[in-house]
């Protein structure tokens, strides 16, 4: 399912493929957001090393939404302007502890091999 | 689970997309607006902030489009995509598309309709209540031979079933013993036909009947289309004279059914009230007999006695009286055999306990009955038959006629499936430049051969549905082409469903399995080989590679075989057809008129008759262009006769079963009938009434066994005695097929009758033409007089063979479907073959080989997939043959000349489809083809 957008390569550090869904989910299990609010709060927990344009957030959020794993929701946000907010389903938050458990067994195997020599 | 997701996804995106673009819209808005806040925020302009949102956006219509795409449903996406590049696709390719639906079309559509239509007209079950309870009585037994002569005369058919003789018709009493027997059956009913029933006063057409019992209708469960059907109560002797119209005959007549009902209508001047009219699916149970009228069992006498003119002016005729009174007794006679039996089976009863329960009281019934102790040694035996089909069933083998039909249509099925294989085949090679190209450019494997199965899908889905036309449209058109020719009565013919859906099934899986193999090989082709345009396939010399060209040979050379067997089989139906045509008759049916002259309502005595009918020749012959006329009581080939027994006083000879010919003057010379011994009847003899005969080279033999015949006296049955003057060649009295029987001839001076008399012409040119200088004499010479059943001896005869003429046509209309669908593929394969060769070609022509050659060879490399075919095709067609020679007559299933002359002709149709190609590869241009290399 985490499958890279169609087409476009991935900016500045290159999110790793198949990585940015499960950012995304992360990012709004906190709190629900909104398009902007994802972006800026991906840069900065990454300090500036993950960026992305919206060219490419909005498909991922269009198709997530698609899936099944998020819900959103038009909002009036702070200072009164109405945006569309996202926010996790019970589907997404299941999919991404599966994700999460996997990140970390790939990430350690990883950390294991580079370890050893 | 996913895959459901999406397609809600994609359901609403379809529904909503503009509210959807408008959230994206106002998303995007949103992002872009956020963003230059907080530029702004930052310390930039107004303007640049917001310039430089928009360009960190990247695009605004590219993110919206890449959002589309992941909206969107990718499967129908593509398929979208692929269905019209796939049309586009077959509009280039516009021959290969024509001949592959031309193939899917036929294979389907034709194929069907020629079985439907022999399925319904040859063996429907009939449309009536429950008819598998139906059974039909009938007998067999063996032929008469001197000792055991004959024992039951009569009228009715009589068929050759193996080495007995088989008939249906029982003596009336038998009848009401069927009747009796309640245990075994709920209905036991009749029917007898009744053919040329004067319709009208005057020279009117005549009509077909059959005469039923009163509970035939309620047997067979038939309701009426309008008023009412015969009931027991209308099958009386006494009861007032009804009749019950077909369906075709009564809308005809009145315009609709309903406006039928009540009207009265003469037949044979007796006035008859219709009471209703039958259904439309009720055909008949005989296919044969398409009888207009239903009437009561009862009414035999009236219709015999011709009206009330059973006093004539003189006195009573004794003959009038003694054919009245002969048809009474038909009623009674225990020995003369004409009623068709059939009965309906109790639940729980079967045929065979039918058949042990009947076998003895017949068996006692026939010996209590026999006149003549003679024939007691073979005495019929009585069995039960299906009656489900109707009365044909005693006629022909269903299992035989459906298994040819049926192999027919699987024949063809494979040809047209070879054929659409091979011109795949061809397409998928010839097209392995673009796939490569396609693939070198990025197209996964799966999407390529997607694209093809589409394509295939298309094709096929094009092709199924014009045979699916083609189907319903020829059932339609077809009948009243095929009825063309016989007696004109319209067949009517159901599409058969299943076979459709089998062809159509079939042609399908073809036409996709054949699409996409090729594709599937073609895609792993090697790209750069494939690139470089090479037209020889590269793999043509690796093992896979040449499979595949065997396997392109291999199905043309199927399709050849196939293709030749079929038109054998058909070739032999049509000598069948042509030999029963030409058959020995015995006389020459050409240039003859035959028409029914009655005087019966003129009231003319015996003497007057003489002078009408010797009058009425006279003036034929002074008629320029007619060359003889004479008379005769039946038609000679014409499928029924009358028989009678005969004797030879003196002797205890007795031949029961005696074709007599009742014949006027110069009848011989008029049919031109050879006379062998002796002489024919002269014309002065005709004039007085003399008790003279003409016997033919049959009976003959048969009963003066080498004597001289002639001047010998011989007893017909109700004659009397008569003295043989000569003896003639055998003719044919009644159907073409089966044995003729013995026949005599004799004047009908000697016992001249008012009855219609058949009057012959022998003219030059279209007899027809003589139709009205024949009626403006009749009326001339007697205003009472009857003309009518016009026509000539040669569509007579065609009328008793109209099934056979049938299948004849329909079998040359399956041969030549099959050469057809086979030349479209072979055009196919011999493209590809002729294409994969054009760099050898190049070559040969470069070293100097001319374009006749290069021609020859390639028609010689066609000629060698021909001459391939036969020589498969052949031995399977003689095999095949032999399951059909039941069905043919003068022409054996390995006749030399039809063999050469079929093989001869799908080879030249081989030649013909193959010249095409075989010039296109003669006119490559050698520095093209090399080239490529």
């Amino acid at each position: 399912m985490f499958r890279k957008p169609k087409g476009r390569a991935e900016d500045r550090l290159g999110i790793p493929q198949g990585t940015l869904y499960l950012l995304i989910l992360t990012i709004v299990r906190r709190e629900p957001s909104h398009g902007y609010g994802i972006a800026q709060r991906l840069q900065s927990l990454t300090d500036g090393a993950f960026q992305i344009n919206p060219g490419s957030l909005f498909p991922a959020l269009y198709a997530l939404e698609r899936d099944g794993m998020l819900r959103s929701v038009e909002r009036a946000s702070d200072n009164n302007r109405r945006a569309r907010y996202y926010e996790l389903t019970p589907r997404g938050r299941k999919r991404l502890e599966q994700e999460e458990q996997r990140w970390e067994r790939v990430t350690n195997a990883i950390a294991n091999v580079l370890r050893s020599t | 689970m996913t895959f459901l997701y999406r397609l809600r996804a994609f359901v609403r995106w379809l529904v909503r997309r503009d509210e959807i673009e408008r959230a994206l819209d106002s998303d995007l808005e949103d992002y872009v607006a956020r963003s230059t806040e907080a530029k702004i925020r930052d310390g930039m302009a107004p303007a640049a902030a917001r310039r430089a949102a928009l360009i960190e956006l990247g695009g605004v219509e590219q993110a919206k489009t890449r959002v589309r795409e992941t909206l969107s449903f990718q499967p129908l996406d593509s398929l979208v995509r692929d269905t019209r590049y796939a049309f586009r696709t077959m509009r280039r390719q516009k021959t290969f598309t024509a001949l592959a639906v031309l193939c899917l079309a036929l294979g389907i559509g034709a194929n069907t309709t020629i079985f439907s239509f022999m399925d319904s007209v040859l063996f429907r079950a009939l449309p009536v209540d429950r008819p598998a309870e139906l059974v039909i009585l009938q007998w067999t037994a063996n032929r008469p031979t001197e000792s055991v002569p004959w024992a039951m005369p009569g009228r009715g058919d009589v068929v050759a079933v193996e080495s007995r003789l088989r008939s249906d018709n029982w003596p009336y009493p038998v009848l009401e013993l069927f009747e009796g027997r309640r245990e075994l059956f709920t209905e036991v009913f009749g029917s007898q036909p009744v053919s040329q029933l004067r319709i009208d006063l005057g020279d009117g057409p005549t009509g077909d009947g059959l005469y039923v019992t009163g509970n035939f209708f309620r047997s067979l469960g038939v309701g009426a289309r309008a008023g009412r059907l015969l009931a027991e109560d209308d099958d009386r002797f006494e009861a007032p004279p009804v009749v019950v119209l077909s369906s075709v005959f009564g809308v005809a007549r009145y315009g609709s059914a309903e406006a039928a009902v009540g009207q009265t209508i003469r037949l044979n001047d007796v006035a008859f009230t219709v009471i209703g009219v039958a259904p439309p699916a009720f055909f008949r149970l005989d296919p044969e007999r398409r009888p207009s009228f239903y009437l009561p069992m009862r009414s035999g006498p009236l219709l015999v006695a011709a009206g009330p003119r059973l006093t004539l002016p003189g006195g009573p005729s004794r003959f009038a009286a003694a054919l009245v009174g002969s048809t009474l007794e038909m009623y009674q006679d225990p020995e003369f055999y004409w009623v068709s039996a059939w009965a309906r089976l109790r639940p729980g009863v079967s045929r065979e306990q039918v058949q042990a329960a009947l076998r003895s009281p017949f068996e006692r019934f026939f010996a209590d009955n026999l006149r003549n102790q003679a024939s007691l040694p073979n005495p019929p035996r009585l069995e039960a038959a299906s009656g489900t089909a109707g009365r044909d069933g005693m006629r022909r083998n269903y299992g035989e006629t459906l298994f040819v039909l049926f192999a027919m249509v699987v024949v063809i099925l494979t040809v047209a499936c070879a054929s659409i294989a091979s011109l795949l085949l061809e397409r998928a090679t010839a097209r392995r430049r673009e796939m490569a190209v396609r693939m070198s450019l990025g197209a996964g494997r799966l999407s390529v051969i997607r694209q093809l199965l589409t394509e295939s899908v298309l094709l096929a889905l094009i092709g199924g549905g014009a045979g699916v036309v083609l189907s319903i449209a020829g059932t339609r058109a077809l009948a009243p082409l095929l009825a063309a020719g016989t007696d004109g009565a319209l067949f009517r013919a159901e599409l058969n469903w299943p076979v459709l859906g089998l062809t159509l099934g079939v042609t399908l899986l073809t036409g996709v399995l054949f699409g996409l193999a090729p594709a599937i090989h073609a895609t792993r082709v090697a790209v750069f080989s494939a690139l470089k345009g090479s037209r020889s396939a590269p793999d043509a010399d690796t093992p896979k590679g040449r499979h595949r060209v065997a396997f392109g040979q291999m199905l043309v050379v199927a399709q050849i075989a196939l293709s030749l067997v079929l038109l054998i089989g058909a070739s032999l139906f049509a000598a069948t057809l042509t030999n029963l045509r030409t058959t020995e008759l015995g006389f020459n049916q050409e240039g003859l008129l035959l028409a029914n002259v009655d005087t019966t309502r003129a009231g003319y005595d015996a003497v007057a008759v003489k002078s009408f009918y010797g009058t009425l020749r006279e003036r034929l012959r002074q008629v320029p262009g007619i060359d003889s006329a004479s008379l005769s009581w039946s038609v000679l080939a014409g499928g029924s006769a009358y028989i009678r027994s005969v004797t030879i006083p003196g002797t205890s000879t007795q031949a029961t079963d005696i074709n007599t010919q009742v014949i006027g003057h110069s009848f011989f010379e008029t049919m031109q009938i050879e006379i062998l011994a002796g002489r024919s009847i002269g014309d002065w003899e005709v004039d007085a009434g003399e008790p003279v005969a003409v016997v033919d080279r049959s009976f003959a033999e048969t009963f003066f066994s080498g004597a001289d015949p002639i001047g010998r006296t011989i007893d017909v049955q109700d004659e009397g005695q008569l003295r043989i003057v000569g003896v003639s060649a055998n003719a044919r009295h009644d159907m073409i097929r089966g044995d003729a029987r013995p026949a005599v001839y004799y004047t009908y001076t000697w016992d001249p009758h008012p009855l219609y008399n058949m009057v012959v012409l022998r003219a030059q040119g279209d007899p027809l033409n003589y139709a009205e200088p024949l009626r403006t004499i009749v009326r001339d010479l007697s205003p009472d007089a009857r003309v009518n059943s016009i026509r000539t001896q040669a569509a007579n005869t065609d009328r008793t063979i109209s099934r056979e003429i049938l299948f004849a046509r329909l079998s040359n209309a399956f041969a030549l479907l099959a050469l057809v669908i086979a030349c479209a593929g072979l055009y196919g394969t011999v493209s590809y073959a002729m294409a994969r060769q054009t760099p050898e070609t190049g070559i040969r022509m470069a070293l100097g080989a001319t374009r006749s050659l290069v021609l020859r060879r390639a028609l010689r490399q066609v000629l060698g997939l021909g001459v391939a075919g036969l020589a498969i095709g052949m031995p399977a067609a003689l095999v095949a043959s032999r399951y059909i020679e039941s069905f043919l007559w003068g022409v054996t299933a390995h006749d030399p000349v039809i063999l050469a002359g079929a093989a001869f002709a799908v080879l030249a149709a081989v030649a013909a489809a193959g010249y095409a190609p075989a010039s296109r590869a003669s006119k490559v241009d050698p520095m093209a083809a090399l080239r490529s290399e």
